[in-house]
């Protein structure tokens, strides 16, 4: 704003300054300083009237040393065409006006002139105090960068050394970033992000391989540390383990915090269609009132919640976001622009787990020992859901449903479909016309349109066999 | 117990590819990206400090956030 302000006000100065020296050309001794002031008051010197800037002091020696001493003034007045200091041979003259005056008093001599001198010529700290504060922030954010960074990977490196055995002594390979030629254990998390980390294991019975996701807070970006004051949110771990299709019966179950299940019910594709109930409390399998279940089977439920399944959700029911199994696992819903999708989108047998680290966001290192238990929980889970048979019944109901889901998607596509169908048909028509009519020769032409026709008439008879033939059959 | 491994059975990681689920994906980066080259253009073009110092801030912003995939050479060209 200041500096909006003195750029208007420095050429109003220039203006002005240029005007009051244009008036000294005349004059060559003296001081070098701008008195416009004095300058626009040689006019006045005949005048009663007071000059509105000056100080009454001394407009008041001015008219009284006139008096006595006119004839000098008047001499200096032909003389300069402005006197610079009529103050000075005034005080000069008239001794009495001042006591213990001295002629040579320097300090009356220069008048008392304030200038505004434009701020941005003064060079102070003060002028730059926008750009101080800016960098000041800049350095703020970068500091909380390199340490929120550091934090994240402290915690990654944490989690992973309390893991590593476990998982070493499950699966084949640990650690694979995907680009390397063979199939070996890089024994490293792969950094996605500075808040998020990736591992991959594969080579195990009963499943395909197991993507693990540390998501941690985003430490390094201050917003996100200031967002967080007002909304607490912790660093999760998600795990998402694929299954070989022979590994899973046909069974879709989710068990978790309550919050977590209403919102997954709505948001994921599999939960919203075949577990069309409200989530179930889970007192009625042993498990705390906080967890919720939502499940397709009631007998998928009663499998997968025995003894020590319902032990470790009790146990660790704090650090339980959410357990999802689903044979029809496509991801959440897809919202598309023009209405369905035309293909039922591709399913995979997965088990996805969500955890969060206890902390709530202060966690530490240490923290990280605390989720080795639900490690082990995923891995008893995998067995688990191989040696999970549905008997005949479950088997049954659970098809049924997925016919029912299956018949219900082809509805709603079915006019969508035609529609595609009928433009697809368009297209080809017009571009068989749009050859016929880029051909020069017009013979060609003739004989590209007759062929055409003949297609055409062809296919009307085809039709009208078929109706006929329905006819027949009908009869 | 049987040792569960089979070294036979290792199935190569594939990054999830984004196309498919763009829910998933983070908007932060690309959002503070266009932010910042809006709030410099304003900057430049109507002499006004203050945008210029946001947009410095957007460009930190979208470089904290992004993922470690994308081109720094792109990075440093949005500090600029």
């Amino acid at each position: 704003m200041t500096a909006m302000r003195s750029l208007f006000l420095f050429p109003l100065l220039v203006l002005l300054l240029s005007g009051a020296s244009a008036r000294f050309d005349d004059f060559d001794e003296g001081d070098d300083l701008v008195e416009f002031d004095d300058n626009d008051f040689a006019e006045f010197e005949d005048v009663s009237e007071d000059p509105p800037t000056e100080p009454p002091a001394r407009t008041v020696t001015t008219e009284d040393d006139e008096d006595e001493a006119t004839v000098e003034v008047e001499d200096n007045q032909e003389d300069f065409e402005d006197s610079e200091t009529p103050d000075e041979d005034i005080y000069k003259y008239d001794a009495e006006e001042f006591e213990g005056f001295e002629k040579s008093n320097p300090s009356f001599n220069d008048p008392i002139n304030i200038l505004t001198v434009p701020s941005h010529l003064q060079n102070t700290w003060e002028s730059y105090y926008m750009e101080i504060l800016m960098v000041t922030g800049l350095l703020a954010y970068i500091m909380n960068y390199i340490i929120g960074k550091n934090k994240n990977s402290r915690l990654a490196q944490a989690w992973y050394n309390s893991h590593k055995e476990l998982l070493e002594s499950n699966f084949a390979l640990v650690g694979d970033d995907g680009t390397s030629k063979e199939a070996l254990s890089t024994g490293k998390l792969n950094q996605e992000n500075e808040h998020i980390y990736n591992l991959w294991c594969s080579g195990r019975v009963c499943c395909e391989g197991m993507l693990l996701q540390l998501k941690f807070l985003k430490r390094q970006d201050l917003l996100n540390v200031l967002a967080r004051m007002m909304k607490p949110a912790c660093d999760q771990v998600q795990i998402k383990v694929t299954l070989n299709d022979e590994d899973m019966d046909t069974f879709v179950f989710a068990v978790g915090t309550k919050k977590a299940m209403a919102r997954m019910q709505k948001e994921m594709q599999d939960l919203s269609e075949f577990c069309s109930d409200k989530p179930k409390s889970g007192a009625k399998y042993g498990l705390p009132e906080s967890l919720a279940i939502l499940s397709e089977l009631g007998e998928a439920t009663e499998g997968v919640m025995d003894n020590k399944m319902v032990h470790f959700l009790t146990n660790h029911a704090d650090k339980i976001e959410s357990i999802h199994f689903s044979d029809q696992f496509s991801g959440p819903k897809i919202m598309q622009e023009e209405g369905q999708p035309l293909k039922l989108p591709e399913t995979k047998k997965t088990l996805l787990f969500t955890f969060n680290v206890p902390g709530m966001g202060n966690t530490s290192p240490k923290d990280m020992e605390a989720l080795l238990p639900l490690m082990n929980m995923v891995i008893f889970s995998i067995d688990k859901v191989k040696k999970l048979h549905l008997n005949r019944e479950g088997k049954q109901k659970a098809e049924k449903n997925r016919a029912r889901v299956e018949e219900n998607f082809l509805k709603q596509t079915h006019g969508q479909r035609q529609e595609a169908a009928q433009s697809r048909r368009e297209e080809k028509k017009r571009a068989e016309k749009e050859r016929i009519m880029s051909e020069e020769d017009p013979e060609r032409q003739r004989r590209l349109e007759e062929a055409a026709q003949r297609r055409e008439q062809k296919k009307i008879e085809k039709k009208q066999m078929k109706m006929k033939q329905i006819k027949v059959k009908a009869m | 117990m049987s040792d569960p491994r089979r070294p036979n059975k290792i199935l190569r990681y594939k990054p999830p590819s984004t196309e498919n689920n763009p829910a998933l994906e983070d908007p932060t980066p690309d959002y503070m990206n266009l932010l910042g080259m809006i709030f410099s253009m304003c900057g430049l073009m109507l002499k006004l400090k203050w945008c210029a110092w946001i947009a410095v801030y957007c460009s930190f912003i979208s470089f904290a956030n992004s993922r470690s995939s994308e081109d720094t050479k792109q990075m440093m060209s949005s500090f600029m």
